[in-house]
């Protein structure tokens, strides 16, 4: 099977899987969109009739062919707020969040890739214990509680950044405007992964760095930076490449929370938004974007493997 | 050649594994936090505390939004009530909801990872596989979820949580129980016919149960921000929780900045104070010392440098000593060896004799870290040890070509051999890429590796061990060397294989005039391929001569029990072959006198009491009081 069947196929399992375990969970929610969407002066027989108008009448199973016919035809369904087709708000709110996770990626592994280099050169060395005491740290550090240390120092004290990002222009619109914006909500997100990272690309660079083929490139008088990056650094990154991948699963959770923080316009945003005022449509379309992302991203992660480690590339490991 | 006195200098030993203190101050002072917290969980009610839900405003002992102080200690939140009061009590709940999931997700995580450890096969891919899809979720949108639609109780977050802890500890405590079923005594107690579930119950959960309590304070402390988190999204526990008063405070983070920071480092501490727990506990299980030492320069400018010697190279008084749990090792003790150019020296020595690290002695390129050199490693007039390190990358570079071991793992395994081949070439010296892609392919043409136009874009993997180790000496060769330095080139290989390698490291010697030092443990092959061979034993060269008269006539007692413990091929099949009883001495504190006393036939009281001194009789040395062929009385 090629690649691109397999990556398929996975998609159509997962999204399906999830699809139908959050249609399950929210269809046994108490609340009632009918209510919500005939608002609080209907009468019960306006409410009825705006019941059996979106289906809800029908039986479970009914409602969830009827929401995956939709969903194969474009369709995602209404926002029972506003009106809007369920794909515009994601559309309009998605741009928002990728950013938000590639810019927190990048900050993780700019710092990560460095510190775990660094450290790793010389275990246990002062900036080793530096390094292993802050990534401690933040391992120890909920988000949130992140968030609001940097909204209070940045934001509140040093008055550099905005706490909120409320009237966020586009990345292209206003791309300095938008980057002072995003750079704390994109921090918040990044300090779990930094410690993780670290972590990770140090222990397997230390062990790296004892392999033969190390100790040869050392014997033929290359420099300790050649060494390093030419020679120990692509063959340790592997556990890292997998944390990446792992971890955008564990970001669109964080997403969650930085962009409630920051005020973020973004898909996490709009998902606790649509949650309490029982927008299901919404909650719906965001459960399936997240898995398929999931997915795809672990896909990617899987090309990059082949392209930086050939024994895989040859399927001969 | 030149076999020299006892070592010059030893360092002392260093202590074992200076880790960092899992058990200290720090670890001391978290112990402390958790208890307060917990004893603050428990006492809220009773200790002498103002009324948390007290308004301020109106009994007028706090005012809004009052900063912290000697009235209020932590300050007063919008309607004046105390700050100090909230935290104490919103650490009750967090406290119980941590228990509480800690406890049910733990057990139940650890019964199901002893389960899939233990019986394995498709219960345990069963279970994995679930797991795995659990993991694959984020928790915080389930539980978000779950929240949503069943609200907030401590009824549906302690089970919600709970399950969802359980594939963390399972997977932990899985693996743990499969390096644990796998020794022995397991067996053992089931070959004495206790039943499955009685060995998973007697014998495995009591040794599982340390890392899964060590699991279980991180999973503590993940409980207390997940649930922060939860709250804060606006999903929180009923109660007040350090979760609600930091989601409470937190839009006004510009007028009264302490209402959510108190809460927030309340929290920060005391998940830091279990996770530095549980960190603790988990180090006394899996102490994982990294052995490190201090570079120090090898002290320097010696005059002495050997005018004398025409060698290309010349080790003098050599010593390498690196720091392990044990103690400091001295792999190489005191070894003096010159090498003249074009001819090849044989090292040979059981494993552990110290040969490989002369070796790398020479290149300076070690495994573990902290390693010490001491004495004078000379090549071409320029001391390696004092070298600077342009001087020493270049000499490294152009005059030393090295052979390794094992052409499996010398090679970078994610680079072509081109590459690596170009960038050896392009490092050291001035020319084109094409150009050296050129010489790339002539130099393995030279080594006898067919169709190197197709081989010089294929990564390592995609040759046999034979074409790699050729791709190795290719490597070596490539700036042309005076001098190759080959560890043991031939172990790793097919006997057939092995005779096509030395064949050409011969020949490729003798045609550019390089002189090789060959290290082994084959005595057949330093027989058969070198000039000159130096015999190691316990870090020291203790014979050393032309190789013909060494095997000829051998003078240590050691060199004699090696040549007869060979297999040889003249003898008549079946012949007993004797071997070298005992064990070669300790490298950290090897004993006095001659190291070999202790497993030679013929040592007496002074073999044991002092070490010999080496003896030069025109160009064979050796140390040994009873050369030959034993006591001449």
């Amino acid at each position: 099977m090629s690649a691109v069947a397999r990556l398929t196929v996975r998609l159509v399992v997962v999204a399906l899987a999830v699809s139908f375990a959050s249609f399950s969970l929210l269809s046994a929610a108490p609340g009632d969109p009918a209510a919500a969407k005939a608002g609080f002066s209907a009468t019960p027989e306006r409410v009825a009739e705006i019941r059996s108008e979106l289906g809800l009448d029908d039986p479970f199973l009914v409602r969830y062919g009827d929401w995956l016919a939709g969903v194969v035809q474009g369709n995602f369904g209404t926002s029972v707020l506003n009106q809007q087709p369920a794909s515009k708000l994601i559309g309009d709110a998605m741009p928002h969040t990728v950013e938000l996770m590639i810019l927190a990626q990048i900050i993780a592994l700019g710092v990560a890739i460095p510190a775990g280099v660094y450290s790793a050169q010389r275990p246990n060395g002062w900036f080793d214990r530096l390094a292993g005491a802050v990534s401690f740290g933040m391992l120890a550090t909920p988000p949130f509680v992140l968030g609001i240390y940097l909204a209070f120092v940045f934001a509140v004290r040093l008055d550099w950044l905005p706490a909120v990002a409320t009237d966020l222009p586009g990345l292209l619109e206003d791309p300095v405007e938008n980057l002072r914006q995003m750079i704390l909500p994109a921090l918040t997100l990044a300090s779990g992964m930094v410690a993780i990272y670290v972590r990770l690309l140090r222990t397997d660079l230390i062990e790296t760095l004892q392999q033969d083929f190390v100790l040869m490139a050392q014997s033929r008088g290359y420099s300790r930076r050649r060494v390093l990056w030419r020679h120990a650094f692509r063959p340790s990154a592997f556990s890292l490449l997998t944390a990446t991948g792992l971890t955008t699963a564990g970001l669109l959770g964080g997403a969650l929370i930085a962009e409630t923080l920051f005020a973020v316009p973004g898909v996490g945003r709009l998902a606790v938004t649509a949650i309490f005022t029982e927008d299901y449509d919404v909650v719906m379309g965001v459960v399936l974007l997240l898995s398929v992302a999931f997915v795809v991203t672990n896909f990617v992660v899987d090309a990059l493997y082949t392209v930086l480690d050939p024994r895989v590339r040859h399927g001969s490991r | 050649m030149a076999v020299v006195d006892a070592p010059t200098s030893r360092t002392g030993d260093r202590a074992p594994g200076f880790g960092r203190p899992s058990m200290g101050f720090i670890f001391w002072l978290s112990v402390t936090w958790i208890l307060l917290v917990v004893l603050a969980a428990a006492l809220a009610d009773v200790v002498p505390l103002r009324d948390p839900d007290a308004l301020g405003v109106r009994t007028g002992e706090i005012e809004r939004f009052e900063t912290p102080g000697k009235n209020a200690w932590f300050g007063g939140d919008g309607q004046g009530r105390d700050l100090f009061a909230q935290v104490i009590h919103g650490a009750r709940p967090a406290m119980v909801l941590s228990a509480a999931v800690t406890s049910i997700g733990g057990s139940l995580g650890v019964l199901v990872g002893v389960v899939a450890g233990y019986f394995r096969g498709r219960t345990d891919s069963v279970i994995m596989g679930v797991a795995e899809i659990m993991f694959a979720f984020p928790a915080i949108i389930l539980l978000f979820a779950v929240s949503a639609v069943w609200g907030m109780t401590m009824a549906i977050l302690i089970p919600a949580m709970a399950i969802l802890a359980v594939p963390g500890y399972a997977r932990i405590v899985r693996g743990v129980t499969i390096a644990l079923a796998e020794r022995d005594f397991v067996d053992a107690a089931r070959a004495m016919g206790a039943s499955r579930s009685r060995v998973v119950i007697k014998e495995l959960l009591p040794l599982v149960a340390l890392p899964a309590i060590a699991f279980g304070f991180l999973g503590f402390g993940l409980v207390i921000a997940t649930e922060g988190a939860l709250a804060f999204l606006g999903l929180g526990l009923e109660q007040r929780t350090w979760g609600s008063l930091i989601a409470g405070g937190q839009g006004l983070i510009r007028e009264a900045p302490h209402l959510a920071l108190i809460p927030a480092t309340a929290m920060f501490l005391t998940i830091m104070a279990f996770n530095y727990v549980g960190d603790g506990i988990r180090e006394l299980i899996d102490p994982r010392p990294i052995v490190v030492g201090r570079k120090r320069k090898a002290d320097g400018h010696d005059p002495a440098i050997s005018a004398a010697s025409d060698a290309l190279l010349s080790i003098r008084d050599l010593t390498t000593s690196f720091p392990t749990a044990g103690g400091t090792v001295t792999a190489v003790d005191g070894v003096s060896l010159d090498v003249r150019t074009g001819r090849s020296v044989g090292i040979v020595g059981e494993s552990g004799s110290g040969k490989t690290m002369l070796l790398r002695s020479i290149t300076g390129a070690f495994p573990v870290l902290g390693v010490q050199r001491t004495g004078r490693v000379v090549v071409d007039g320029t001391d390696l040890l004092t070298a600077s390190p342009a001087q020493r990358s270049t000499m490294l570079g152009t005059e030393i070509g090295i052979v390794s071991q094992n052409p499996l793992t010398a090679l970078n395994p994610v680079r072509t051999v081109g590459s690596q081949l170009i960038e050896v070439m392009r490092v050291h010296r001035e020319i084109s890429k094409a150009a050296a892609r050129a010489r790339a392919i002539e130099s393995l043409a030279q080594v006898g590796i067919p169709q190197p136009d197709q081989r010089v874009d294929m990564y390592p993997h995609q040759l046999s061990g034979g074409m790699r180790q050729r791709v190795t000496i290719a490597l070596a060769l490539a700036n042309e060397p005076r001098l190759l330095l080959a560890d043991e080139p031939t172990t790793a290989l097919d006997v057939t294989i092995q005779d096509q390698i030395l064949r050409l490291l011969s020949a490729l010697c003798e045609q550019r005039d390089m002189a090789l030092v060959l290290v082994t443990h084959d005595l057949q092959v330093v027989r058969g391929w070198t000039d000159d061979v130096a015999v190691m034993y316990g870090g020291q060269i203790v014979e050393a001569g032309p190789t013909a008269a060494v095997f000829d006539d051998p003078q240590h007692q050691y060199t004699q029990a090696l040549l007869a413990s060979t297999p040889r091929l003249d003898l008549r099949p079946h012949s007993r072959l004797a071997a070298i009883e005992g064990q070669p001495p300790s490298l950290v504190a090897p004993p006095p006198g001659c190291r070999f006393a202790a497993r030679c036939t013929i040592a007496d009281d002074r073999c044991r009491a002092e070490d010999p001194m080496p003896v030069q009789i025109r160009d064979r040395e050796f140390r040994c009081w009873y050369p030959g062929t034993g006591k001449v009385t």
